[in-house]
């Protein structure tokens, strides 16, 4: 009987801690690239040992991770949602009140074009130039075809498959040469990269930044010559029925926290720090390479930056959530 | 705490060391493929040749030719009116929706693997069958051929070889070739041991005993494993696409990222039809040639 009175109390006291970070279950989607997995995991170390959240990661990707928070409303958090290859979606979702930008995960935005290695600039600095490249297409040897040159492509079914096939016909690729490759997968694509980059053979094709791949393999995004128009790229490069594609630069694209609108309301607090994080693309380079370098996942290059980089996440919070985080580090 | 705490935990080898492992293996790795890569890639390149040769003849060809050519193929193999005038059903269909050249590509590539496969298979399996050490080697090799994600070895394959149409046949073979190799090896140990005496009993060397009795009589064993291997390559086109190869794969990998199931379901069929066709005709000729068989043996 004695136990009951002391253990009703306790019941009721450990509620009310409860109640008062409101915080309770969170999701975060593990995206499966090396720099939306080190942000979920700092997100989930902080808010578990900061906000009191009982955080969990589950395993995400753009398309279904965005698709299953505007329709279910999980998970809670998408640390690293690159907006723009499902912009229409998630607009919709926030004027509906489902969901709510946090802010930019990636300050600078994220970084797309067509690249050739450093090496090769190195020998003929104007392989930087479209004009360079073009030029010179007889280096970019096709695998299966040695009458033609080889552009590689973003994979099939992807956002960016539009918008780098529109810009191959509207630099003319195919008529100087060029074919254009369908890699088939991510995978595929970086698989293309390494090869050539082991053997310093030419290489010419769409990728993007800041990505691990760029981080080790150095390579020199190619100056279209005809600067970034956004209003041309939003309006035609990037849809599916441009009938007249223009030349452009990528513009940067948006890389933003992604949250429920639920999660927002109920755990104002942990939302703030989520409208805080965010990392310089340089800075998120050099993460990537340690990562690369050490063969880190997500949760180890996570102690690395959180206990290495500490003035750079204290900011984000508070004094007294710093203070808690920071035991949290010192007892792992 | 510190003595018991491998009871509670799994005494795990030290991050740092596994990190080496990793890092050393990986490196060992990429200093192979940069010593070694051009060698094995030229080496591969007569394949490649007719990998594009049959797959450029295949496109090029107009295409009542092929489908006449096929039922052809067809026909003789089976002699049957009604699977002739269902291939050509079909393969009107596949045309008519707009599928034709990625059918033509797939078909080059399920073709080129099929009979790699065959030409390799065959005689592994008679290897496993004729020593029981070779048996117990191959066989757990084939176990992790079957069962080993594909993305493990292709992803090295494609930092050896570049992305494309050698790493697909790899792929395929690697996954497709099992079957032939277990089904030859069995058919030609389920041979009776009686009729072998018998065989040796009128003087038949090995050679002649395995040419002239064990093949003959493991051949619909061996035809089921073929059989086996064609539906296994076919059923792979989806992963080789993922590293680059043309063809039905891609619509496929294409409509399942952006939800068009129309799109994913019609580049299905045509694999369906393809894996049918090719069934079909390689059962009915296994069927047919045994026939043929049962009249050689009385002569």
């Amino acid at each position: 009987m004695k136990s009951i009175f002391i253990a009703v109390p306790l019941v009721i006291a450990s509620t009310f801690v409860q109640a008062e970070d409101t915080c309770g279950k969170v999701t975060i989607a593990d995206m499966n690239w090396s720099s939306a997995s080190l942000i979920a995991n700092i997100d989930q170390f902080i808010l578990e040992k900061g906000y009191g959240c009982d955080a969990e990661l589950v395993p995400g990707d753009t398309m279904p991770t965005g698709t299953s928070m505007i329709e279910k409303g999980e998970p809670d958090i998408a640390p690293e949602m690159w907006s723009n290859s499902m912009r229409v979606a998630l607009d919709k979702g926030v004027a509906e009140k489902r969901l709510r930008y946090a802010g930019n995960s990636l300050l600078d935005g994220g970084e797309e074009g067509f690249w050739v290695p450093q090496y090769m600039v190195d020998k003929d600095p104007s392989l930087a130039t479209i004009e360079g490249v073009i030029k010179n297409v007889s280096l970019f040897k096709h695998p299966e075809d040695p009458d033609k040159s080889a552009f590689y492509g973003c994979p099939a079914g992807w956002n960016c498959q539009i918008s780098s096939g529109n810009l191959y016909r509207a630099l003319g690729l195919s008529d100087k040469g060029f074919e254009l490759i369908d890699p088939g997968s991510g995978a595929g694509l970086s698989g293309s990269i390494a090869k050539a980059y082991t053997r310093q053979e030419p290489w010419f094709g769409y990728y993007w930044a800041p990505t691990s791949v760029l981080g080790k393999y150095k390579m020199v995004k190619i100056d279209f010559g005809s600067g970034i128009d956004k209003d041309e790229f939003v309006s035609c490069t990037s849809k599916e029925d441009c009938l007249e594609p223009k030349v452009t630069m990528y513009p940067p694209s948006a890389v933003q926290t992604v949250t429920t609108e639920r999660f927002a309301t109920k755990a104002p607090a942990a939302y703030d720090y989520l409208t805080k994080r965010s990392f310089k693309n340089a800075e998120m380079n050099k993460l990537l390479a340690w990562m690369e370098d050490n063969q880190a996942d997500g949760d180890v290059a996570m102690e690395y930056f959180l206990t290495q980089h500490p003035d750079r996440w204290k900011p984000w919070v508070s004094k007294e959530i710093a203070e808690k985080v920071s035991k949290a580090l010192k007892n792992l | 705490m510190a003595e018991s705490s491998w009871l509670t935990k799994f005494p795990q080898m030290d991050r740092a060391d596994l990190t080496g492992i990793r890092k050393t293996l990986d490196s060992a790795y990429r200093d192979f493929s940069r010593e070694y890569g051009e060698t094995i890639e030229s080496f591969f390149d007569p394949l490649l040749t007719f990998l594009v040769w049959f797959e450029k003849l295949l496109i090029t060809t107009p295409w009542w030719i092929v489908i006449i050519v096929v039922t052809a193929i067809v026909y003789m193999a089976c002699r049957s009116w009604k699977l002739c005038l269902g291939v050509v059903i079909s393969f009107l269909a596949i045309g008519y929706f707009g599928m034709w050249e990625n059918t033509m590509r797939t078909m080059s590539i399920i073709t080129v693997c099929t009979l790699l496969a065959i030409v390799l298979g065959i005689p592994i399996g008679i290897i496993m069958a004729s020593s029981n050490r070779a048996q117990s080697i191959i066989t757990p090799m084939l176990d992790v051929m079957q069962t080993m994600p594909a993305f493990v070895y292709l992803i090295p394959v494609v930092m050896l070889l570049g992305i494309g149409k050698i790493p697909g046949v790899i792929a395929v073979i690697i996954y497709a070739i099992p079957p032939v190799i277990r089904l030859t090896n069995l058919g030609i140990r389920l041979v009776d041991k009686e009729v072998l005496e018998a065989a040796t009993a009128y003087g038949a060397n090995s050679t002649q005993r395995l040419f002239g009795v064990q093949l003959p009589l493991a051949m619909p064993t061996i035809m089921a494993g073929i059989n086996q291997t064609i539906m296994m390559a076919l059923s792979m086109v989806v992963i080789a696409s993922m590293i680059g190869v043309k063809g039905l794969g891609q619509p496929v990998l294409k409509s399942i990222t952006n939800q068009y199931f129309t799109l994913g379901l019609f580049n299905g069929l045509a694999i369906v039809a393809l894996a049918i066709i090719f069934d079909r005709v390689s059962q009915a000729y296994a069927k047919r040639s045994q026939r043929h068989m049962g009249g050689m043996d009385n002569a």
